[in-house]
């Protein structure tokens, strides 16, 4: 009886953690549904959802459940068949019985049963108005099993559930291997065993590696889900504020540790309610600032490096630096004095003084007490960082910057006082030798600092901070200056004894009496099995009490330094890989989107070329003809900001700085060149060539419109009288101020003076107001001249196309 | 009957019971990793079986000089609210079942002892201090005066 009783119960507890994510991705899809009703394969996929809920809940004789979802699954067919028409009421009454099924579900995890009920209001809710009574008259119809019952069935086979406390000890397990292997490699090394037996020793050494390796990756889940809740949350807060708002999200298939996913929940959805509270105009408000009326949030994730950047972009009125001063003195964070001195940035970043809030009033929606301070510290708690990008008037993004992972971060190891220390590989922004001819140390008053091909930064020494001495036994030849970016517009330089390596690193949190020093973020177990501490970045500058915020210590320059320090540093990185056939390449990291290790039944060949299906997209893949075998197959991922495409490896062999030499090859093709990195040839990809080669079959996906920019429309005539004639004529009209990139400018004045400057390389049409041309030599165009200015365009624009 | 069991140890150069419930396990430890600016008591880090354990010399909680580790010295392991501690142990002497019940401590005792011992229990003729392991990991919060 009790084997039957613990069965029943883990059906039940597999019932509700589906249940639970399908009502959250159900409640997003039918609000992507309900903006686009012809959406078909939407409305496939709540149905199946559905579906699936009012299966599972047949089985386990709940039939609350199935009362409801049988409800909402009818109503859906109804539609599915063209009985009925989808509407916003009926959007609202499915949501609100899977706003009855969350509620069920809940007392159904906490109490075992399903608590008694009346559901008729709900359901009754969801029989169209008129057809009320007839419908209740049909007969009941015994349906075949369908298509999509079948896919259902599918899709529950392809992947099974695990409770995470299982991951974590195969995790641990296979930790626990790794150190066993390196004790083991180090024995057999000292023992001097024959060839053989190390040969079949490195073999299983590397399918423990690759083990470890799917066990990383098993805790990654697409950011997705993270996603799910919020086209419901906006719909629920625009309609109460209404507000009129378009809600879109992209990089759904990038991947996040779930633990990290749990940490950013709260952060992303208070962002996200910010953005229509604060962020969005009312409709009034934004018809008097000119904009389209319904407003755009979009969320957007992307990977780079070992970090994920998690946007939140609004299209509302931005933030006002001198509106959060006043507010800051008003509410005395801050004294009339002290905020003069702050720079346009410093001003924003007020809004994450603990005990700042932007309302103006506290409303229900935001403002509860949980203010940008409290998503700033939990953001930063994981190690990531909150950036703002602010254009006042026109929207705000909001950036979070997280790592990939809160177990396993790439560090890079040091040595200090005769001991090892990991630093975070994603804030070391240079590495250089203090013997280096581009580094100047200087000793001011007592102080030292750093001089860096003419960047200044404060210098710590890693000994002094730890209170150690520095070890006899180092060289100094060795010692090391890592320049260290803590934070946004933060940097310093940390001096340390050596530099050892980088290693993937698995973080495990310190004890607390550990932690409070504020010096360490964790400690890990690197491959020698021997534990070594991760030093908090952030929590130095603290301990070391040193400025090292980057403002006005280069006078004028800072900004350009800035952004040409991290130009450098993104544009010149290469990746080294070794290619399908052996050869070892290189391309610039700058292009790769990631690195993407899919199954090799994922790549098909369509229309003479090979292609890949990654996610729910198809990409084209550089490849001849398919790989044969099974397994797995590793593909870059490359992005020239339109289109995607996946160039298949061997494996990825390191990150280099890219040499400054480079031997161009005599043709232009695959290869655009050689370089020496460490001493042997690297043969450099040019994706330039490579996009080219799949840049039609690209372009046919997305035809885009040509773009027109309106300049010097100072009496609006453009956007009324100009705008609807181009769009009619198939291009896409943007304003000046917007800063799309435009095919063409169209200057609403025969000056030619003016636009001069706007134009840049763009084709600029003139319109002038006058009938009759100034002189004969005058191209510019009548603006009521409709068909010449066509013309003119087609010319420009049209002719340099298709 | 687990409440009677206890583990007899010598910790900073005193006989003491310690409940064998607070305990995880009995190790021999490895070369520790130093752990630069940490508060005193802590000796270093050490790793078993993949997990990071915090090593904790108990001379100085109880106000001794500090004593340096030999390898494969004998600590007992403890989970403190989910991080795994080690107290350096001068020598472990037996899991035993004492059937005597804790009394209360009379007499004075060091300041450092005070703060650890909870309660006295006689085995074979001679007084014990039942300790709790869980507070050698945290000093007073004094020393930072």
């Amino acid at each position: 009886m009790g084997r039957t009783g613990t069965a029943m119960d883990d059906l039940l507890n597999d019932f509700l953690a589906e249940t639970a994510e399908i009502l959250a991705e159900a409640g997003g899809a039918l609000v992507a549904w309900e903006t686009d009703p012809a959406d078909r394969a939407q409305l496939d996929a709540i149905f199946r959802l559905v579906h699936t809920i009012k299966g599972s809940s047949g089985f386990l004789s709940l039939p609350r459940v199935t009362a409801l979802s049988h409800a909402a699954e009818d109503a859906l067919d109804q539609v599915r068949r063209g009985h009925r028409s989808a509407d916003a009421a009926l959007v609202t009454g499915v949501l609100a019985i899977i706003d009855r099924l969350s509620q069920l579900c809940t007392t159904l995890g906490q109490e075992g049963v399903e608590p008694p009920g009346e559901d008729g209001d709900v359901i009754g809710a969801l029989i169209p108005v008129d057809e009320a009574p007839a419908k209740a008259a049909d007969m009941p119809e015994i349906r075949l099993r369908r298509e999509d019952d079948l896919s259902t069935d599918l899709q529950g086979w392809r992947s099974i559930r695990v409770p995470l406390p299982l991951l974590d000890s195969v995790m641990t397990g296979v930790t626990d291997i790794v150190l066993a292997r390196n004790e083991f490699a180090r024995m057999l090394r000292d023992s001097g065993a024959n060839p053989s037996l190390i040969a079949s020793f490195d073999r299983l050494s590397d399918s423990i590696a690759g083990m470890r390796q799917s066990v990383s990756q098993m805790r990654m889940q697409r950011i997705d889900k993270l996603f799910a809740p919020l086209p419901r949350i906006v719909r629920d807060l625009a309609r109460d504020l209404g507000k009129k708002i378009r809600f879109a999200t992209s990089g759904g298939e990038v991947e996040l540790d779930r633990e990290m996913m749990e940490n950013i929940r709260d952060p992303l959805i208070h962002i996200v309610r910010n953005a229509i509270d604060h962020g969005i105009e009312k409709l009034d408000d934004r018809v008097a600032a000119g904009k389209d009326v319904t407003a755009t949030i979009l969320v957007s994730a992307r990977q780079s490096g070992n970090q994920i950047e998690i946007e939140v972009r609004d299209d509302g009125r931005g933030m006002s630096p001198d509106a959060l001063v006043a507010k800051a003195v008003a509410s005395r964070l801050l004294t009339a004095t002290d905020a003069r001195a702050l720079t346009p940035k410093e001003k924003l970043e007020l809004v994450f003084r603990p005990g700042f809030s932007t309302a103006a009033k506290v409303t229900s929606i935001s403002g509860r007490g949980v203010g940008m301070d409290i998503v700033k510290a939990n953001v930063e708690k994981i190690g990531g960082i909150v950036e703002l990008r602010n254009d006042e008037g026109r929207g705000l993004a909001v950036v979070l910057r997280v790592p990939m992972t809160l177990t396993i971060i790439s560090g890079l190891m040091v040595r200090a006082a005769g001991q090892y220390f990991a630093i975070p590989r994603g804030s070391v922004r240079e590495i250089l030798l203090e013997t280096s001819d581009s580094v100047r140390i200087e000793r001011v008053g007592g102080g030292e600092l750093v001089n860096v091909r003419g960047q200044q930064f404060p210098l710590l020494r890693l000994e002094t901070i730890l209170g150690r001495a520095r070890d006899d036994r180092d060289d100094i030849e060795d010692r090391a200056l890592v320049l260290v970016q803590p934070g946004q517009g933060q940097s310093y330089a940390l001096s340390v004894a050596a530099i050892h390596d980088h290693e993937e690193l698995v973080i495990k949190p310190a004890a607390p009496i550990i932690m409070a020093t504020g010096l360490y973020a964790g400690t890990t177990l690197p491959d020698n099995g021997r534990p070594v501490l991760l030093l908090d970045v952030q929590g130095i500058v603290a301990a070391a009490a040193i400025d090292a915020s980057e403002t006005g210590r280069q006078m004028d320059r800072t900004v350009e330094a800035e952004a040409a320090a991290s130009a450098a540093r993104n544009a010149a990185q290469l990746l080294l890989f070794r290619d399908t056939n052996g050869r070892t390449r290189g391309v610039r990291l700058s292009v790769i989107e990631r690195v993407e290790e899919i199954p090799a039944p994922a790549l098909f060949e369509s229309a003479g070329r090979v292609q890949a299906r990654i996610g729910e997209d198809i990409f084209p893949v550089h490849a001849a003809a398919l790989p044969d075998g099974q397994g797995a197959v590793k593909l870059l991922r490359l992005h020239d900001g339109h289109s995607v495409l996946c160039y298949p490896i061997d494996t990825v062999i390191d990150i280099v700085r890219l040499p400054e030499a480079v031997l161009p090859a005599a043709v232009p093709g695959l290869i655009a060149g050689v370089v020496l990195v460490a001493g042997d040839p690297v043969e450099l990809i040019d994706p330039f060539w490579l996009m080219e080669q799949y840049a039609t079959g690209a372009a046919a996906l997305s035809v885009r419109p040509p773009v027109c920019r309106i300049a010097e429309d100072h009496d609006g005539w453009g956007s009324s009288f100009l705008a609807p004639i181009l769009r009619n004529a198939g291009y896409r009209v943007v304003s000046e101020t917007s800063d799309e990139a435009a095919d063409i400018l169209l200057c609403l004045t025969g000056d030619s003076a003016a636009c001069a400057h706007g134009g840049g390389d763009l084709p600029v049409i003139r319109l002038r107001t006058s009938v009759a041309a100034a002189s004969p030599e005058d191209d510019t165009v009548y603006r009521y001249d409709r068909a010449g200015l066509l013309d003119a365009l087609r010319r420009r624009v049209g002719g340099t196309r298709a | 009957m687990m409440d009677k069991l206890y583990l007899v140890a010598r910790i900073a150069d005193t006989r003491v019971a310690l409940r064998s419930r607070s305990i995880h396990s009995v190790v021999a430890v490895g070369t520790p990793v130093e752990v630069p600016a940490a508060p005193p008591h802590v000796s270093g880090l050490f790793a078993l079986r993949s997990r990071v354990f915090t090593l904790i010399d108990p001379h100085v909680v109880v106000g001794l000089p500090a004593v340096p580790v030999a390898p494969g010295q004998r600590v007992v392991v403890v989970d403190v609210a989910e991080h795994g501690y080690a107290l350096l142990a001068d020598e472990i002497e037996d899991v035993c079942f004492i059937d005597a019940p804790e009394t209360r401590i009379t007499g004075r005792l060091l300041p450092g002892w005070a703060r650890v011992a909870e309660a006295l229990i006689e085995h074979e003729g001679q007084s014990l201090l039942v300790v709790d392991p869980s507070h050698f990991i945290t000093l007073p919060v004094q020393k930072a005066a």
